[in-house]
Formats: structure tokens, C-alpha cells, sequence
């Protein structure tokens, strides 16, 4: 498949919830309606969408089929109308393909593909397609030439407003000079005054693109503009990855279970989703058994509890020799004392905890004796136990109807009144009075008891509502308040207590259709801990290629480039690069230029909204050398900086996909970046600065000097002495230069001055220095300074070293000498 | 006092060095003691305050230290120009007298530089201004009192009298005070009062007549001239002196530069200063005693009082006594809130018994 398939239905998000509520009306109803969403509100920025959709699709194309991009972009006035001609050197698109790739405007079935592209950036060229359609009436012109075929096929292609259906309306052969590669030819109502824009798109996709040749020609153009190709290699291949499990919608999740072939939740989890193995997909499925099925509630058995309620580790022995018949007296009390002292060992015990104790102990008696402990019996006794458990009766078991009853009465004296108490007093404060607690352990035990079956078993939703519901009886009838806080811990210690269940999950086909089990199932995958996703299906410009693409369009003095390590957000990764471009013939009025790139494509409008602009606005601009008046807001000078966020899935602030949202991980992402890029246009700025104080310093006492030689000759009446060993004497001062080499950092200071110099040397490191040579090194929110004082004897030379692992920045300050005698290269 | 002939040749040996150094393929530079507060001692010999050991250098080697040198090249030309066509000048003449130089980088960007230039030559070379024919723009210091000297002018000697041959603003203080000879002495001690108004309610009381006083004029803190006669008339005519002046941190700084030297020229503190003088007041103490009319110090008073405690001047008994005495009661009072007690209080009674308990009268 080319790239074109990638384009399309990126959005089925959104299109499909717009085509939801359109289905009723047409399909050109549909884009007048939603043109706005789409980039087509206007003739102007129709034709810059058109445009960008074209070139972001050749772009894609020819990349994925390992071809170095040639696209050529034309715009001609035709009568009252623009034609559109996008041109690539791609691997051409076959008769059958066309359909889908210039076809219906809401196409698209598959789930929202989990790979860096373009495509995502619009909804892509049908939109472009139709829209030519609907204002000039002219059908899509598209050549193709597949590599290796002798001619090319040329089609014309119109979608049927009514079925929103693609049609093919010509096919014939033709001939192209081009030996492989794709045409588009759109003619569309449109105007230019988009201009600006337009050249800021191409300028800009040749700077994030410095792989690919781009040749525009327009109207207002008197030559054509050509961008050359910076560099022969093609971006990183991109994978494509399972979506990770906090990334889904839960739309995404009812269609991926339906679709799956596992059968259990567990084999889809593992199956469809990535970073998710057995052990990951058992916690999500504990955590979905939490949510489905709800827990279940665990009490203290007889003997842990307070003698206060009377029943003992014996009532449970009773109470199970009261329940079995027809065991022989040795097998019934070796049953009943075996059960009675287990559970007596346990803290704290759920039904089906007691239920795997009665088991395990009837298996064991079992073998002992040779008595049979059927189901039956088990789960009488099972029973029985758990009624001495949770209502203290050690009473007979008068039968399952009496038994909820009696339950349903929480007696002050009831076991589980008495837990609750203790629960509620732990984490309630001090000041509620004794009284109070009581009532609350009462009116809980009061509500549990309106559960369904006899275990205990709720859900944390219900719980909560449960105890607001206690809470709030307990206000009125005792006028004693429990707060937001006091129930969140009462919630928190019961549910703590309570024990996941047995119960297997329930199968995928279930899932699916229940709607709420998928939530259940959704609010399990967001809430379980779970690695972050590989970031293997990004493909970063690199540093390297960011500046390489600067370098390429702005002539300037300086340029650097970062590129940080992949971060998540929100099940999706993603990697943001910075580069600045300083001096040179950059203006130098005005505000900086700032080139914003989703996924290697520009973003031309909607500047002030970009999470992008935000950020360059909030760093303190003037510490990096550069000029911010009011020390805030877009800062001023000869200088671009462009960034570049790169991800499987870009948030965007609104569906036309013009500005980067402001989500904190990715904005302190481009803050780190843009900082990281700007240490370096400071180093280079104060590196530049002090050069020009040397050369000053130079100028001013060449000039200088002389003159003073020449006054005191005048004054003594001698001939005018030579001061050139003076002169050699003050241009060779104090030198501190930096050596870097396989980790070990060294800083040579050298005093050519005739006094000893005391220096203070402070060097901020990013990564932890260690054996140091000496000095101290201190560790300051991330950042190490290393500060040294060494005294330099005149004419003398001093190493100070450290080692750094790996890569690290650095950035050296020396105080102690005046500056004009300093030379720091470091 | 140094001839002109003997100012002129330190000036050119002062060149002269510049031109070795150059000569030796060294850079230029001069050194000059540290003049900060930490920087001056105690003169065990002279009883004066003077520079320590520790010095500074102004060398060529930066942007700045060669301008200054420039500049002293040039001013040691003019000044040795000045001595030989036997004329003087003001400092703020030479100043305006710089932006004639044809060199720009040699003029003076302003008159504390050219100032603190001269004062620089003065200690280097060891030649005070006045033999350089420097002058101050105006001396402002006047002394009444029963005194005869000679004083040598250009229009010739002129014989005054201190209190018969003067108005009621007294002798005016020529700027070299050296140039004066005392004939004729009846003064019993010399009396130096800060402000004006209590200068002209002593004269107007007829405190000199009624006590043989010689009263000094300081005119805040006291010009070099001022400075200078008052040492002459302690060591020459043999008599006490007393400092009378505001009672306010400011005002012992007047007290300390008459007793001890100031910072700035203690390089001439054997010159100028009166070791022997003493302090009358207005003392913390009076302000108590007399309860005198005050304002409350303000927070740069109580910092000034607070870094006079450093200061190695003031660091006596009787001063620290005062200094922590005033920072307790946090007042101040002027000479003239004497005036509460009527216009002849500080003629007729604080001054008669203050001298009294110092043993002056």
C-alpha cells in the first residue's frame, strides 16, 4: 500500500461522529457544513489546504516507497478559477487504488493506526478533491505512472454527492516524461490572499524536510522557487505499533473486541495491545474483576475479635458440627476443628476465602478418613461458618431465608459493627467522638446487609455511594459530620480489607457486548501501571537534520539543534526537537521567527493558540541572550526557532489541526528542547561577546599604548622607547579552554598575565561529575556546579579535570580576572 | 614645602618610570596604597592615621588601567608645564583644561576623575597639590580671632590682623596656608565650628573677644587649606584645639578628618591633621544632659554610626561610649537646637563648661 491509505481515515474519530448525525443529509451538505473543521472556510486557505494535503501525500508516499522526494508544486489562474498541480516522484497509484485514496470523504474503517505520519494532519486530499469539485465542477485530474511501466494512465475522478461514492470517468493511456510518480491536477474557486501562508508552508516543509527537492510556481512568483535537497537520507523508517492500553477511547476498545479472535480477556489484552504480557494483562484483569464484579468485603474471624460479641473459635467448630450429618463424630470434629482453627489463623476473611479454607480442610480430612465431603456438606458448612463470621450466631442454621434475615439485622453487638467501628475510629480523626464512629460503623453494617447474597461483595462505585449514604443518615440522625475526606478513608480502608474474587472474568464476547463491562474493562487498562509504549514508531527529524534544514533556508551565524528522548502522553509517544537559527541575514527587528511542525508538517495559521507559542513565551529569553521586552512574551532579534512534535497521535486544540494543545507533558517536552537549543545560542552569544571585548580591548590599547609611550618621551626629552614586549605582554592574558575527551573533561587555564591570578571557576554540568581532580561539586536541582579555585602562578599553566559519563553540557563561568584580561573558549 | 624645581623633577621621574617599564618591555603601572577603611593604621610616631602596606596597581594591562595612565602622562605634562611658566590652576580647571588635549582618550570624563588623578600623582609622588599649583575651587574656611600674620599674595605681603584688620566673615584662608607667617599671637586656644550660623552666633556673641578664641570655620567637612592651618596653629603657636559640631554620625567624620586624616588623603595625614584636637560636641551625651531638642536617627544614620564602630579611627573608649550611647537613646541634635535655651546659652554656659571640663579654660 502507498502512503495514500495512510492519509485516509485518520480521523474516523471525529468524521464518523460528524457523519453520525449527518447521515441524512448529502455529502456536499455535509463538507459546506463542516468546511471550517476541514481548512476550506475560505477560497484563500482553501487553496493552501488543498495544497498542503497534495504535498503532505507526495511526501508520504515517496518516503515509504525509499524514494528521495521531488515535488513540484504549481498554481495558474484559469479564467475565474486557480488549478491546482501537485507533481511527485512517487511509486505511482494503480486504477484499483484510486478509489480509496481520492474517494469518499468519510472512508476509513480501520482503527487509528499507531504510526507517525502526515496523513494525520488533515483529513486528508478527498476533502481537497471534493472541494474543487463542489466550487468549479470540474472533475480531479490525476496522472499515474507506476515505476518500471512505459506510460502513464490518466484519470479523471468524480465523487457522487449523493452515495458519496468515487467514479471514475476517464481512463486512458497517456505519456509523462516523468519515469514514475503521481499527478494531481484540482481546479478550484479560490483567491491568493493566502499567499503569505502558503510560501511559509513550503519554506517551512522544505526546513523539516531538508531531505526533499520543492519547486513551487505562482502566479505572484516570478521565477520559480526551488528548494534544494539538503541532505541523501530518507527519514527512519517508521513501525507501526499496537496501540497501548491507555490509549484507547472506548469506542476504539467495543470495535478492537469485536473484531479480536481471542476468547479470553486476556489473550486480547495480550494479543492487541502493546507492552501488555501475561503479568500486565492479570493485574488488568484483577483490576476489571475489582470494577465488575465488585470485591468482596473481609471480617475478622471469632477468635481475632474482641471477646465483646461473644462468639468464640469454638461457635465455628459448633457451628460446623451442627451443619455436617453423617460424617462419623472423628471426621466431623476433625473437619469442624480443622476449619474452626484456620480460620482463626486468618486477620481477616472473605466468604470465598472461608469457602477455600472449608475445601481445603475437607480435601485433608478426606484423605484421613475416607469420608466423603460432598459439595453439599461443604457449602452448609461453608455457610454456617460464616454465619458465626459476620453475625457472631453460633447458633443452628435455621435455613437460607431466616439466614438473610437475621443478617439484615446489624444488632449492636454484630461482628461486623465491631470491624467497622475499629475501621472507622483508625481513620476518622480525633475529634469525632465515640458516639459518632458507633453510628457510622452501625449505618454501614446497616446498608451491607441490603447486599445481594451473603459474601459482602460490592464494587468501589457502590461503596462509595454506600457510605455517602451512611454518612449522610449519620448527619442527620446524630448530627455528627463526616466529610469528603473521612469517607474517602472509610471507602479506602473497607475496600483495602476486601478481597478481588475468584470468579474468572468474563469472556471477550461478553465484553463486547455490554457496554458497561467495556468501561469496566477501559477504566481497568487506564488504572493498572503498565510500561510506557515503545517509541520505535516515531521517526525524529534528529538534531542533526534539524539543523541541516535551517542551515538550508536562513543564512545564518549560528544554528543548533536538539532533539530530546521519547515521552509519553497519554498511551501515545512522542518526541519533540528544537532548533534555533541565529544572526546572519535573519532580520533583526522585530520578534523571532517561529516554525511549528506536527509530524514534519508546518503549521501555517493559528500561531497564538499553539502550545508551541506558549511555551517560547514563558522562558526567560534575556538569560539566553536574547531580547524579551518585560522579560516575557515572544522574544526579539535575528533569530528562527523551530519545533517539532512528533507522535502516533499530535493533540491538536480543534479538528482544522493548526495548533499543538496544551498538554503539560508535551509542553514541558518543547520547554526542555527549546531550553536545550538555547544553552547552546548562550554559549555561542557569550562566546561572541567576549571575543569582541578581547578584540576591543585589543583595538582600544593598540591605540593607547603608543600615544602614553609618546607623551612620556616628550615629557623625559627621550627618544620614544619600543612597546612591542609590553604590547605581546598584555594581548596574551589569563586562557581557560575546555577538552573533552572519551568522558573526561578537561579545563586548561593558562596566566600569560605577570601577577598570579586566584581564579573562580564555576562549571555547570548536566550529568554528575565525578573524580574530580579537585574542587568541589554540588548538586543543584539536576545540574552539578563545579567550582574550583585555583591560583596560577604568572607564566604558568593549571588541568582541572572530571570525568562525565556519557554526553553532558556544560557551561563555564570565571570570576577573579578582570574580563578584558580573560580568554575563555570553553 | 617642596620647591617648584623639586615638584617638577618627582612629576618627570614619575614619566620617567613609564618609560623604563616600557623601555623593559614591561607594562606600564603604578602603585598606589589600597586607600580603603581597612587599609589605614595607626601612626604610633605621628599620632595621625595613615595608609597601611597594602597597595593597588593601576597597570596598563586593562582598557581602563591604560586610559588612566594615559590621562597621567598627559596631566604630568601640564602640571610640569604649569610649574615652569609659574602659574596654578583649579582642579576644576583642569578638568575643562583636558578637553583641549588633542587626544580623546586622555580627556577627563569627569571632575572626580581628574580629582582623584591628582591625588594619585600627590602620592606617588610624594608632592602635595598645592606645590603642584593645584587649587580647590574656593577654600569657603574663615578664621576670627586674636592672631597677626603675614601673608605672601601676588600683589605682595600683606600684615592682617584676625580681628581688628577683618569684617565681621573674618580671615579668609588662602588655599596654600603655607604661604602664611604668624607674627603676633594672643590666642589662648583655636575653637573649629561646623556650621556657619554657629560660627556667626559666636563671632556676633564676641565668644573670641571673651575668650581669646581663634574660631575656625570648617564649612563641613573642612578643605585641605582649613585642615591644614589648623594643624599649623596646634604645632606652631602651641595651641589647643577643640572641634565643635553637629551631634550626628556626619559630623564626627568632620571631627575624625581635623583629628586623624580621612581616608581619602591620609597619604597627607602628617600634613594635615591635628592629632591633639578634641571634641567638644554636640555629644550624645549632651543631648541627654541638656535635653536638647533631637530628630530620630534615620536607618543610614544608624549605619553610619554602626560602621564608624569599624572604622579604626574611632575605635577609642570615649568614642565607642558616645557611638553605642547614641544608637541607644536613637537621637540626634544640631549645634544650633542650643538655641532652646536662648541665644547666649551655648556663649554663656555650654561652651564655658564644656571647655571647662576638658581643662582648656
Amino acid at each position: 500500500m502507498t502512503s495514500f491509505q495512510s492519509s485516509l481515515g485518520e480521523d474516523e474519530g471525529i468524521a464518523e461522529e460528524l457523519a453520525e448525525s449527518q447521515r441524512e443529509i448529502s455529502i456536499a451538505e455535509f463538507f459546506e457544513k463542516n468546511k471550517h473543521m476541514l481548512g476550506f472556510d475560505s477560497g484563500a486557505r482553501g487553496l493552501v489546504t488543498a495544497v498542503k494535503e497534495a504535498v503532505d501525500n507526495a511526501l508520504d508516499a515517496t518516503e515509504e516507497a525509499g524514494i528521495l522526494p521531488d515535488v513540484y508544486v504549481e498554481i495558474t489562474e484559469v479564467g475565474d478559477y486557480y488549478r491546482v498541480v501537485i507533481e511527485d516522484n512517487g511509486p505511482g497509484i494503480t486504477k484499483e487504488q484510486l478509489p480509496k485514496v481520492f474517494g469518499k470523504l468519510l472512508y476509513g474503517s480501520r482503527f487509528h493506526k499507531r504510526e507517525q505520519n502526515r496523513g494525520q494532519q488533515g483529513i486528508g486530499i478527498s476533502a481537497a478533491v471534493l472541494y474543487s469539485q463542489l466550487t468549479s465542477g470540474q472533475p480531479a485530474k490525476i496522472t499515474s505512472r507506476p515505476k518500471g511501466q512505459s506510460d502513464a494512465q490518466y484519470f479523471e475522478l468524480i465523487i457522487d454527492t449523493d452515495t458519496n461514492e468515487p467514479e471514475i470517468s476517464v481512463d486512458e493511456t497517456t505519456s509523462w516524461d516523468r519515469p514514475h510518480g503521481t499527478r494531481i491536477e484540482l481546479e478550484m474557486e479560490a483567491n491568493m490572499r493566502a499567499r503569505s501562508q502558503l510560501h511559509d508552508y513550503v519554506k517551512h516543509t522544505a526546513v523539516v524536510n531538508p531531505h526533499a527537492r520543492i519547486e513551487l510556481r505562482e502566479p505572484g512568483l516570478e521565477e520559480p522557487w526551488k528548494f534544494e535537497r539538503a541532505t541523501d537520507e530518507l527519514p527512519a523508517e517508521t513501525e507501526e505499533i499496537r496501540p497501548h492500553p491507555h490509549g484507547v477511547e472506548l469506542g476504539a476498545l467495543i470495535k478492537m473486541l469485536e473484531a479480536t479472535e481471542s476468547y479470553s480477556v486476556s489473550g486480547f489484552l495480550q494479543e492487541e495491545f502493546t507492552r501488555v504480557g501475561k503479568k500486565t494483562a492479570d493485574n488488568v484483569i484483577d483490576a476489571f474483576r475489582d470494577r465488575y464484579y465488585g470485591r468482596e468485603l473481609a471480617w475478622s474471624p471469632p477468635s481475632a475479635r474482641s471477646t465483646v460479641t461473644g462468639a468464640t473459635s469454638a461457635d465455628v467448630e459448633d457451628a460446623i458440627e451442627a451443619a455436617v450429618a453423617n460424617k462419623g463424630a472423628d471426621a466431623t470434629s476433625a473437619f469442624a476443628d480443622g476449619v474452626a482453627e484456620t480460620v482463626a489463623g486468618n486477620d481477616h476473611l472473605s466468604r470465598a476465602e472461608l469457602e477455600t479454607i472449608v475445601g481445603n480442610v475437607a480435601d485433608a480430612v478426606e484423605d484421613d478418613t475416607g469420608r466423603t465431603f460432598g459439595s453439599t456438606v461443604r457449602e452448609n458448612a461453608t455457610r454456617a461458618a460464616w454465619r458465626v463470621v459476620t453475625t457472631g450466631d453460633a447458633g443452628e442454621d435455621d435455613g437460607d431465608e431466616a439466614d438473610g434475615d437475621e443478617r439484615g439485622v446489624a444488632a449492636d453487638d454484630s461482628p461486623i459493627v465491631a470491624d467497622l467501628y475499629v475501621l472507622v475510629d483508625e481513620v476518622t480523626s480525633t475529634r469525632k467522638d465515640d458516639e459518632a464512629v458507633r453510628a457510622m460503623a452501625e449505618a454501614i453494617a446497616f446498608r451491607l446487609a441490603d447486599l445481594e447474597g451473603d459474601a459482602y461483595r460490592i464494587t468501589r462505585d457502590d461503596l462509595d455511594r454506600l457510605v455517602a449514604d451512611a454518612a449522610n443518615f449519620v448527619d442527620e440522625q446524630h448530627d455528627a459530620t463526616f466529610g469528603e475526606t473521612a469517607r474517602e478513608n472509610v471507602v479506602e480502608a473497607v475496600w483495602s480489607r476486601a478481597r478481588t474474587v475468584p470468579d474468572d472474568p468474563p469472556k471477550v464476547r461478553e465484553v463486547s457486548g455490554d457496554r458497561d463491562a467495556a468501561a469496566d474493562l477501559l477504566e481497568a487498562m487506564r488504572g493498572t501501571d503498565i510500561l510506557a509504549p515503545p517509541t520505535d514508531c516515531l521517526a525524529p527529524i534528529t538534531a542533526e537534520l534539524v539543523e541541516a534544514g535551517l542551515r538550508k533556508e536562513y543564512d545564518a551565524d549560528f544554528y543548533a539543534a536538539a532533539t530530546r528522548d521519547a515521552e509519553v502522553h497519554g498511551g501515545d509517544p512522542f518526541i519533540v526537537e528544537a532548533g534555533i537559527a541565529y544572526g546572519g541575514e535573519i532580520p533583526a527587528e522585530g520578534s523571532v521567527e517561529l516554525l511549528r511542525f506536527a509530524n514534519r508538517v508546518p503549521l501555517v495559521y493559528q500561531r497564538g493558540a499553539c502550545a508551541t507559542t506558549d511555551v517560547i513565551r514563558t522562558i526567560g529569553w534575556r538569560n539566553y541572550g536574547l531580547d524579551q521586552p518585560g522579560g516575557s512574551g515572544m522574544p526579539n532579534g535575528p533569530a528562527v526557532i523551530s519545533i517539532h512534535v512528533a507522535s502516533t497521535n499530535v493533540p491538536f486544540t480543534s479538528e482544522s489541526k493548526d495548533a499543538i494543545a496544551n498538554v503539560p507533558a508535551i509542553e514541558d517536552e518543547i520547554e526542555l528542547a527549546v531550553r536545550e537549543a538555547a544553552r547552546e545560542l548562550k554559549s555561542y552569544l557569550n562566546k561572541r561577546r567576549s571575543m569582541q571585548q578581547r578584540r576591543e580591548k585589543q583595538d582600544v590599547l593598540g591605540r593607547i599604548l603608543p600615544e602614553m609611550a609618546d607623551k612620556v618621551s616628550e615629557v623625559t626629552g627621550r627618544s620614544r622607547p619600543d612597546i612591542d614586549g609590553a604590547l605581546a605582554r598584555i594581548m596574551n592574558n589569563v586562557s581557560v579552554e575546555r577538552e573533552v575527551d572519551d568522558g573526561t573533561v578537561r579545563l586548561v587555564v593558562e596566566n600569560h598575565s605577570d601577577v598570579n591570578e586566584r581564579l573562580e571557576i564555576t562549571d555547570i554540568v548536566s550529568t554528575e561529575p565525578t573524580d574530580l581532580s579537585d574542587g568541589t561539586a554540588v548538586d543543584m536541582d539536576g545540574e552539578w556546579f563545579v567550582q574550583w579555585k585555583p591560583e596560577v602562578a604568572s607564566g604558568d599553566e593549571r588541568e582541572l579535570t572530571y570525568a562525565v559519563d556519557g554526553e553532558a553540557d556544560f557551561e563555564v563561568s570565571v570570576g577573579g580576572v578582570e574580563t578584558e584580561k580573560l580568554t575563555v573558549n570553553a | 614645602m617642596k620647591t617648584d624645581a623639586d615638584a617638577r623633577d618627582e612629576l618627570i621621574d614619575l614619566a620617567a618610570d613609564f618609560y623604563d617599564q616600557f623601555a623593559a618591555g614591561r607594562i606600564p603601572e603604578m602603585e598606589l596604597p589600597t586607600r580603603t577603611k581597612s587599609n589605614i593604621e595607626y601612626d604610633e610616631e605621628s599620632g595621625v592615621w595613615t595608609y597601611g602596606d597594602r597597595t593597588s596597581v593601576r597597570s596598563a594591562n586593562s582598557v581602563n588601567g591604560a586610559r588612566k595612565l594615559l590621562k597621567a602622562a598627559f596631566t604630568i605634562e601640564f602640571l610640569a608645564d604649569q610649574l615652569d611658566a609659574d602659574r596654578s590652576s583649579t582642579l576644576r580647571e583642569l578638568y575643562y583644561l583636558s578637553e583641549s588635549w588633542d587626544n580623546d582618550e586622555a580627556q577627563f570624563n569627569s571632575q572626580d576623575e581628574s580629582n582623584d588623578l591628582i591625588e594619585d600623582l600627590e602620592i606617588v609622588t610624594g608632592v602635595t597639590r598645592e606645590d603642584f599649583h593645584m587649587r580647590p575651587e574656593e577654600s569657603g574656611a574663615k578664621v576670627m580671632g586674636p592672631l597677626r600674620l603675614r601673608e605672601q599674595t601676588n600683589r605682595g605681603d600683606r600684615d592682617i590682623h584676625c580681628q581688628l584688620d577683618v569684617g565681621q566673615g573674618g580671615y579668609q584662608i588662602p588655599n596654600n596656608p603655607d604661604t602664611i607667617e604668624f607674627l603676633e599671637n594672643d590666642a589662648e586656644f583655636v575653637l573649629c565650628v561646623e556650621t556657619g550660623g554657629m560660627r556667626d552666633r559666636l563671632v556676633e556673641n564676641g565668644f573670641d573677644e571673651a575668650h581669646d578664641a581663634l574660631v575656625v570655620h570648617l564649612g563641613g567637612q573642612p578643605a585641605r587649606a582649613t585642615r591644614r592651618l589648623t594643624k599649623r596653629f596646634r604645632d606652631e603657636l602651641d595651641l589647643p584645639v577643640v572641634v565643635f559640631t553637629d551631634g550626628d554620625p556626619w559630623s564626627y567624620r568632620i571631627y575624625g578628618s581635623v583629628a586623624y586624616g580621612s581616608i581619602k588623603s591620609a597619604h597627607l595625614s602628617k600634613y594635615l591633621a591635628t592629632p591633639e584636637a578634641r571634641f567638644i560636641g554636640i555629644q550624645p551625651a549632651d543631648i541627654v544632659e541638656y535635653d536638647l531638642p533631637s530628630d530620630p536617627l534615620s536607618d543610614s544614620d544608624v549605619n553610619a554610626l554602626e560602621s564608624e564602630l569599624e572604622d579604626p579611627r574611632f575605635q577609642t573608649d570615649y568614642w565607642e561610649e558616645q557611638i553605642e550611647l547614641q544608637l541607644d537613646i536613637g537621637k540626634k541634635s544640631e549645634q544650633q537646637s542650643l538655641a532652646s535655651r536662648g541665644l547666649d546659652f551655648v556663649t554663656e554656659t555650654y561652651l564655658p563648661e564644656r571647655l571647662g571640663e576638658m581643662g582648656v579654660i
